[in-house]
C-alpha cells in the first residue's frame, strides 16, 4: 500500500516526472540510442517545468493590461477574483492532463485503426492546451474530482475530438490542397468551417486572393514574437496614453506602479514582457512536444495502415499566402471592434492574443478564400475574432473562472470556446 | 552537424518538418542533430544549416548558417533534393 501511495504521489502526482516516463517509453519504443533517450527525456521534463515559469510572466503583464483597460472604459474594479492559475493547476491536475492526453491519443489511434476515419492528430501543443482547458472546465464545474474519473472522461472526449475534427474539415482541405494526403488537426477548425460556409454564401469565389500582390513590408507578420509584441505594444501604448490624461484614483494607482519610470515606457515594456512570457511558454511546450510527438507518430504509423496525419494550421498557408494576411487583417480589425464593444457592454477586457488571431484568422482566411475569394478571407478573419472575443468572455467569466482563466486569455481557441459548454454539460452529467 | 527546422511559431509545423528531415537524413545515411524552433529564435542560434520556407528565409538574411529552402514541408522528394544539393 505504501509503495502504491508513493508511486501515486511522486510519479502520477508529479506531471513532469510522469511526462518524462511517457517520453522515455516512446523513445525506447522507437529504438533511439542511449544519448538520444537521455537528452529527450530530460528535455521533456525541463520543458514542462518551463511552462509554469513563462505562465507567471504572462500573468504579471496581464495584471497591468486588465486594470489599465478597465480604467479606460471606466469599469468597476471587479477583477478576476480567486483562481488557481496555470502553475497551481498544473501542480494539482497536470498529471491527469498528461495522462488523459496520452490515452486520448491512443483512443484516436484505435478509432483510426478500426473506423473509416483514418486521421491521426499530431498537433501536440494544441493537444496539451485543449486537454488543459477542458480539465479546467471540469474542475470548475464539479469541484475536486477523482483522478481516475477525470483522466477517463477527458481521454474519451479528446480521443473523439481528435478523430472527428479532421474528418469534418477534410472536404474543404481536399479543395485547398488538391489532394487527400494530409488533414487539418487544429483547434481553429470551427472558425475555418464557418469561414468556408460564410464564404460560400457571402463571398465571390472568382475574386481569388492569390491574384493580388501584397506588399513585401508585411513579411514580418510571419514571425509570431514580432506580431505579439507589436500589437500588444500598440494596445498598451493607447491604454497608457488615455490613462495619462485621466484624473481618477484608479489611474493614479496604476501609474504609481511604474515608480520612477515614465508610465508610457513602463507600459511598453509590459507588452514586450508579455511577448517574452509567451516565448518562454512556447519554448517549454516545444521542448516536451518535440520529444513526444515523434514517438506518437512512430507508434501510430506502425499500427494504422493508410493513416493520414492531421497537422498544425500552417500546413494550409502555402496554398494561399495572401489569404493568410487577409485573414489576419480581418481578425485584427474584428478584435479591436470587439475590445471596444465588450468593454462598453458586458464590462469585459478582451485580451486579443495575436498568436490566436494570426494563426486562426489566417486558417479561416484560407478556408474562406477557397469558397469566397478575398471577401471570404476577410470575413473568415472577422468570424475568428468574433468567436475568440465572445468565447474568451464566456470562458473566463463562466466556464473556468476558478481554475485557469489566465491561461484561457491567451491559450484558449475557437474550438475550445464552442465545445466548452458541451464539456461542462457532460461533466455535470457524469460527475 | 546541427540542423534547425524553422516555422513562424516554432511548434507544430517545424516539428513535422524536423521529423521529415530526420527521415530523409536516415535514408541518405547522414547523422545530424536536428531541432525545430521559431524564426526569431533561429536567427540567434547559428546552427550549421537552417531548413525553412522561402518567405521565412528572407527574414533570416544575415545569419551565418547556410539556409536550405523547402517550400512544401510535406513533400519528401523536395526535402530530399534540397538536402542532397546542400549537404553533399
Amino acid at each position: 500500500m505504501e509503495i502504491i501511495k508513493w508511486v501515486a504521489t511522486n510519479v502520477f502526482g508529479t506531471p513532469a516526472i510522469l511526462l518524462g516516463f511517457i517520453v522515455l517509453l516512446g523513445l525506447l519504443l522507437q529504438k533511439k540510442n542511449s544519448s538520444q533517450v537521455i537528452s529527450g527525456t530530460f528535455k521533456a521534463i525541463i520543458g514542462f517545468l518551463i511552462i509554469g515559469a513563462g505562465a507567471g510572466v504572462i500573468v504579471n503583464a496581464l495584471m497591468v493590461f486588465e486594470p489599465m483597460w478597465k480604467e479606460v472604459f471606466n469599469l468597476q474594479g471587479e477583477s478576476l477574483g480567486k483562481f488557481m492559475g496555470q502553475e497551481g493547476f498544473n501542480a494539482k491536475y497536470g498529471s491527469a492532463v498528461t495522462l488523459a492526453m496520452t490515452l486520448g491519443f491512443l483512443i484516436n489511434v484505435l478509432l483510426a485503426r478500426f473506423t473509416k476515419f483514418k486521421f491521426i492528430y499530431l498537433t501536440g501543443h494544441m493537444m496539451f492546451w485543449t486537454t488543459t482547458i477542458f480539465a479546467g472546465i471540469v474542475v470548475h464545474a464539479v469541484g475536486d474530482v477523482s483522478f481516475v474519473k477525470l483522466v477517463i472522461f477527458l481521454a474519451v472526449i479528446m480521443g473523439l475530438y481528435w478523430t472527428i475534427q479532421p474528418a469534418l474539415t477534410q472536404p474543404f482541405m481536399r479543395k485547398i490542397t488538391g489532394n487527400d494526403n494530409i488533414a487539418l488537426g487544429h483547434t481553429s477548425a470551427s472558425v475555418a468551417l464557418l469561414a468556408a460556409l460564410v464564404g460560400k454564401i457571402a463571398g465571390n469565389k472568382e475574386n481569388d486572393s492569390e491574384k493580388i500582390k501584397l506588399p513585401k513590408g508585411l513579411e514580418f507578420l510571419r514571425d509570431s514574437n514580432v506580431i505579439t509584441a507589436l500589437t500588444m505594444g500598440l494596445l498598451f501604448l493607447v491604454g497608457a496614453i488615455i490613462l495619462s490624461t485621466k484624473d481618477t484614483q484608479g489611474a493614479a494607482d496604476l501609474m504609481a506602479k511604474a515608480g520612477e519610470q515614465n508610465f508610457i515606457i513602463y507600459s511598453i515594456i509590459q507588452s514586450f514582457t508579455f511577448a517574452g512570457g509567451i516565448a518562454i511558454v512556447l519554448l517549454g511546450v516545444r521542448m516536451f512536444i518535440g520529444e513526444i510527438v515523434p514517438a506518437f507518430n512512430g507508434i501510430a504509423t506502425k499500427l494504422v495502415p493508410g493513416a493520414k496525419p492531421a497537422l498544425d494550421c500552417p500546413i494550409v498557408f502555402p496554398f494561399a499566402p495572401n489569404a493568410v494576411i487577409l485573414g489576419f487583417l480581418g481578425a485584427f480589425a474584428g478584435a479591436l471592434i470587439w475590445l471596444l464593444v465588450l468593454g462598453s457592454t458586458v464590462s469585459y477586457v478582451f485580451v486579443p492574443t495575436m498568436i490566436v488571431l494570426f494563426f486562426h484568422g489566417a486558417t479561416a482566411g484560407v478556408f474562406g478564400n477557397a469558397t469566397g475569394g478575398v471577401r471570404g478571407a476577410l470575413l473568415g478573419g472577422f468570424i475568428t475574432s468574433t468567436v475568440v472575443a465572445w468565447g474568451q468572455f464566456i470562458m473566463v467569466k463562466m466556464l473556468i473562472s476558478s481554475t485557469v482563466p489566465d491561461t484561457a486569455m491567451w491559450a484558449a481557441d475557437s474550438d475550445m470556446f464552442i465545445l466548452g459548454p458541451i464539456v461542462r454539460f457532460l461533466a455535470q452529467l457524469f460527475f | 552537424m546541427k540542423i534547425l527546422c524553422v516555422c513562424g511559431l516554432g511548434q507544430g509545423t517545424s516539428l513535422i518538418l524536423r521529423m521529415n528531415v530526420e527521415t530523409v537524413l536516415r535514408d541518405l545515411g547522414i547523422t545530424a542533430d536536428v531541432e525545430n524552433t521559431d524564426v526569431s529564435t533561429a536567427s540567434s542560434m547559428s546552427p550549421d544549416y537552417i531548413v525553412t520556407s522561402n518567405e521565412l528565409a528572407q527574414t533570416l538574411e544575415g545569419t551565418s548558417s547556410k539556409v536550405i529552402i523547402v517550400n512544401n514541408y510535406f513533400d519528401m522528394n523536395e526535402i530530399k533534393t534540397a538536402l542532397q544539393e546542400n549537404l553533399q
